[in-house]
């Protein structure tokens, strides 16, 4: 397992969107999810998962179902609503503007300054 | 935004429910982990402990969660109107006088704000009130709807509109068992109700009634307002019969409340086809000569604009005017040029806009202010109320609140105040609106105006309550939380900013009476123009007489007519207390007006202003205390068959005779020429009271005929009488309708009531701006000895230093009086120039003195002055009572 780095903020809305773009899931599916789709190189803290979806359900950009779980229990799913995958897209497009940006700055080399 | 709004409301609507999933999902996360947990081979309850340690703090992890669902706001907001409440609890006398003060203040402005929504911008309920347009024209200096049927026909077939309508307003009787009812009536083409779009709210409107088919559509629709008063609002009204002006017609439509017609103000009771009006004038329909007063209204295309339709009417109407021989276009070296004109017609017509819009904007002013000095007693309180509670804040802050969440607390108790100031608000909105209305509601066509609390005043009331409270909490609260933690805790008070209060305190009281100067100088102003219009030389005198108007069928003969005056007259003369008599086709200061054309032979002087004529019979000028100045008046014997007579009055003989004697000389008038010798010469009486007297000629009625060729079947009584002339009007009633019942009575007032409703304008904005003027000065009043009392109280230990070193009780009367004394003249001077410059808006209004008139001024300056003293007496006296051992052995 590689060492897990700390979220940067705002980081953490993103991965949630991705999570629920791909199917509807419920929070500890969403914890999961992002484990998964991300190699396990986050240290997500729990708890804080639901204060994140709760405001990302006030801003519209994700709805709630009480569904049934694999478990056969009530749960609360959420997904994307179409405000919230343009949003998605938006953002996804920025992180990889800044990330090149980024790399590209860290990656100047002394004889090109 | 919205959205945000809407998904908070259902999570406050739905609390529990938000709680209780809450708590649910949290659950399922945690066992859910648990169980993957307890996969691996611990046990369940070693797996549970792990998931809620990995889970994190279950209750400010929901504390977060509400926040995020914006729910935080929501749940202070509850424990701040709370503590505002206890707040308020806690001084009850002086929360009852804020709260009453706002009520007065935001209540006044929402009853002018009623009355300008009703007078100035409600629409009328049609379908699309914006495609409306009046078409009327008009010269360089004054625009006029008349226009003539021709005319309507021209436009209507121009295709400049997608319709036209036409509408001529007229007052109409109706024939009912208990005798002759007048109503307001008009006669409409028979598209009006479809063009118009006019809701119903029984039967049917005129649907296509073919104007020029005279005869043929014996049908009427009423108004909702007559169907109430003459029906009781019974279902069966449809197909009803109603005999109107001696037509019998039957009735198809009742229209729906709030649509009385397209002139604001008047109420039509009852609207008849265009050809019942050509019953009596066949020729109504052909007569291009005249311009009669019937109203046009176009109806735009949808997307047409009225540039459109006007590139199309422009011409047309210029066409018209120049090829035909109308009575204005026959003189036409003498009559400007008319050009079509096209007006709004979505919010009905000019009339009562052109005359109260003005008035009640200037009230409107008068009324913000009010509130402004409402609002400085509601500051004042405030500033008073955070200073005492100076330490709790400054413990708070030291604990760790934020100064935005004090803010915000202090903010939620001013907006709770006004708030509740506004909702009384209404209540006294509703009865001062009455009052005003009832004052419109007075006169010969009593101005029936429709105040009811539509969204848009209720929304006006709630905005006002809402910057009343934010924008009187605001700077208290800033300054409240605004404190050097140490110092005050340290000396337990707010001893540190005590001078800036002080100096803030003053400063509002100083506002407060300089805008009530301001309002009591322009409320003076406007009263004493009515006291100087009441007083002004009109030329007659108006005390003691009562006035009828008294209507006899036209079908009688010109002799039966006169029999009938001659055997009333007889009778009413008979009346207790009853001096003199008099019939006459107008009567001083009605409103009404007959200019015609006069020629004088022999005369060189300019006569363009025409001639305003009286037809009377000759005791008019004993009833209204006329002077003869030379001659003979008019007499019994000038009748139909002797030489025309004329009596003119001073302004005349001077205008166009100058010093000679214009006894003898001939008078021609009108467009026919009508010739009158002159045999007297009385003094001028005022056709309005605020202009000075213009030429004026008297004609006996017994020589006059009208348009039939007899005598008019329409006069007014006066009569003149040596006690209260209002006891003899039920008397005079009873002698009408005992010599015929088909005569009417209609309109019985005395002199006095009939100058108060030429003055309704000019007494409105007196009384009214009295009333806030009054209303001022209390406010003030309790501004001022509020802020001597909080002063003084802080002041005790001082005041009692002072006593014990030697202060003399009297002295310290003086000291504390003397402050009040010199705040108030600060505001009085401060408010004198800005009423200076102030006024100069109202100076249209005005009559017998200017906007500056020292006597006024000075007479508001005094009236302060004296509140001022007043107000700083009581508080003083109890300066002077401070007994030194109990004040300093406080603290």
């Amino acid at each position: 397992m590689t060492k897990r780095a700390d979220l940067l903020p705002g980081t953490l809305d993103m991965l949630i969107l991705k999570a629920v773009s791909l199917r509807p899931l419920h929070g500890y599916g969403i914890l999961l999810r992002i484990a998964q789709i991300s190699n396990h190189a986050f240290d997500v803290p729990q708890g804080s998962l639901y204060p994140a979806l709760y405001r990302l359900e006030h801003q519209r950009l994700i709805t709630a179902e009480w569904g049934t779980s694999d478990n056969n229990r009530k749960a609360k799913y959420y997904q994307l609503t179409p405000v919230g995958r343009r949003r998605l897209k938006e953002e996804t497009a920025s992180w990889h503007q800044l990330a090149m940006a980024i790399g590209a700055a860290l990656n100047t080399k002394p004889e090109e300054v | 935004m919205l959205g945000r709004l809407r998904s908070l409301a259902h999570v406050v609507f739905h609390r529990r429910r938000f709680e209780q999933q809450m708590a649910d999902e949290m659950r399922f996360h945690v066992e859910t982990h648990a169980e993957d947990l307890a996969a691996s081979g611990i046990s369940y309850d070693e797996a549970l402990r792990r998931a809620r340690l990995a889970f994190g703090g279950t209750e400010s992890l929901k504390e977060e969660s509400r926040a995020a669902r914006g729910l935080r706001l929501v749940d202070e907001l509850g424990q701040d109107l709370r503590f505002a409440v206890r707040q308020m609890m806690h001084g009850p006398g002086l929360t009852v006088a804020v709260v009453a003060s706002l009520a007065l203040g935001i209540g006044a402005n929402t009853a002018i704000f009623s009355l300008l929504d009703s007078v100035v911008f409600r629409a009328l309920p049609l379908r699309a009130p914006d495609q409306l347009y009046f078409l009327g024209h008009s010269d360089v200096a004054r625009a006029t709807t008349s226009s003539n049927y021709p005319l309507f026909e021209r436009y209507k077939a121009s295709g400049a509109f997608s319709d036209v309508t036409a509408y001529l307003r007229q007052n109409l009787t109706v024939a009912t068992t208990d005798g002759i009812e007048h109503v307001t009536g008009q006669f409409v083409s028979g598209n009006y109700h479809a063009v118009l779009g006019v809701p119903m709210a029984k039967g049917r409107g005129f649907i296509s009634e073919v104007d020029r088919d005279v005869g043929s559509s014996m049908i009427a629709v009423i108004s909702d307002g007559y169907w109430n008063r003459r029906y009781g609002r019974a279902a069966d009204v449809l197909g009803k019969q109603i005999v109107v002006d001696g037509q019998t017609v039957s009735i198809v439509g009742v229209t729906a409340p709030g649509f009385d017609g397209l002139t604001p103000g008047m109420k039509i009771d009852i609207t008849l086809p265009l050809s019942i009006r050509a019953l009596g004038n066949r020729e109504f329909f052909n007569n291009r000569e005249d311009w009669v007063s019937l109203c046009l209204v176009g109806r735009l295309r949808p997307r047409e604009t009225m540039a459109q339709a006007m590139a199309i009417v422009g011409p047309l109407f210029e066409q018209f005017w120049s090829a035909s021989g109308t009575a204005a276009a026959r003189g036409r070296e003498s009559v400007t040029r008319h050009i079509a004109v096209l007006t709004p017609a979505g919010r009905g017509s000019e009339e009562l806009r052109r005359q109260f819009a003005k008035p009640l904007w200037v009230l409107m002013a008068m009324v913000g202010l009010v509130l402004v000095i409402a609002c400085t007693n509601v500051v004042n309180l405030l500033l008073a109320r955070g200073a005492a509670r100076a330490n709790e804040v400054a413990m708070r802050m030291s604990i760790g609140a934020s100064r935005s969440r004090l803010v915000r607390q202090f903010l939620t108790e001013s907006v709770l105040i006004a708030v509740t100031g506004g909702a009384l608000g209404i209540i006294v909105a509703v009865v001062s609106a009455k009052f005003i209305v009832a004052l419109l509601a007075t006169g010969r066509n009593p101005l029936v105006v429709d105040v009811h609390l539509a969204t848009l005043v209720l929304v006006f009331t709630l905005v006002v309550s809402l910057a009343t409270g934010i924008g009187c909490g605001l700077v208290p609260a800033l300054r409240a939380t605004q404190l050097e933690l140490t110092s005050t805790l340290k000396t337990g008070g707010g001893h540190g900013s005590t001078r800036r209060r002080a100096i803030a305190g003053r400063t509002l009281i100083v506002a407060q009476i300089a805008l009530c100067t301001l309002i009591v100088a322009t409320a003076g102003l406007l009263m004493r123009t009515v006291r100087n219009l009441r007083t002004v030389d009109a030329g007659f005198d108006g005390g003691n007489v009562l006035l009828f108007n008294l209507e006899i069928p036209p079908a009688l003969s010109s002799e039966a007519r006169m029999a009938f005056y001659d055997e009333l007259e007889r009778q009413l003369r008979g009346l207790p207390g009853v001096t003199t008599l008099s019939y006459s086709l107008r009567s001083p200061i009605d409103g009404s007006m007959n200019v015609r054309k006069l020629e004088i032979p022999g005369s060189t002087a300019d006569a363009r202003g025409g001639v305003s004529e009286i037809i009377a019979t000759p005791e008019y000028v004993e009833t209204f205390g006329i002077r003869l100045l030379r001659g003979r008046y008019l007499a019994n014997d000038d009748r139909m068959t002797t030489e025309p007579v004329a009596v003119i009055n001073d302004a005349l003989a001077r205008q166009y005779f100058g010093d000679l004697n214009p006894i003898g000389r001939t008078l021609l008038i009108g467009e026919n020429k009508e010739r009158r010798t002159v045999v007297g010469v009385v003094k001028s009486t005022r056709e309005s009271l605020r202009d000075a007297a213009t030429p004026m000629v008297y004609s006996a009625l017994g020589q006059m005929a009208v348009s039939d060729g007899g005598v008019s079947w329409h006069v007014t009584v006066a009569m003149r009488t040596t006690n209260n002339p209002a006891a003899l009007a039920s008397m005079a009633r009873g002698a009408v309708s005992s010599l015929r019942r088909d005569a009417s009575v209609s309109y019985v007032r005395t002199m006095t009531q009939q100058l108060d409703a030429a003055l309704i304008r000019e007494r409105i904005m007196a009384s009214v701006s009295a009333g806030f003027g009054v209303l001022a000065l209390l406010l003030a009043a309790v501004g001022l000895y509020g802020l001597m009392s909080y002063r003084i109280a802080r002041r005790g230990r001082e005041i009692g230093l002072r006593i014990a070193l030697g202060a003399t009780p009297a002295a310290m009367l003086r000291r504390v009086l003397g402050e009040s004394v010199v705040l108030s003249a600060i505001g009085i001077v401060v408010g004198l120039g800005a009423a200076v410059v102030a006024t100069r808006s109202v100076s249209s209004f005005l009559f017998g003195l200017s906007a500056r008139d020292p006597g006024t001024l000075s007479g508001a300056a005094t009236v302060l002055l004296v509140i001022g003293v007043a107000s700083g007496y009581l508080p003083s006296r109890r300066a002077a009572a401070v007994d030194p051992m109990r004040a300093l052995s406080t603290e």
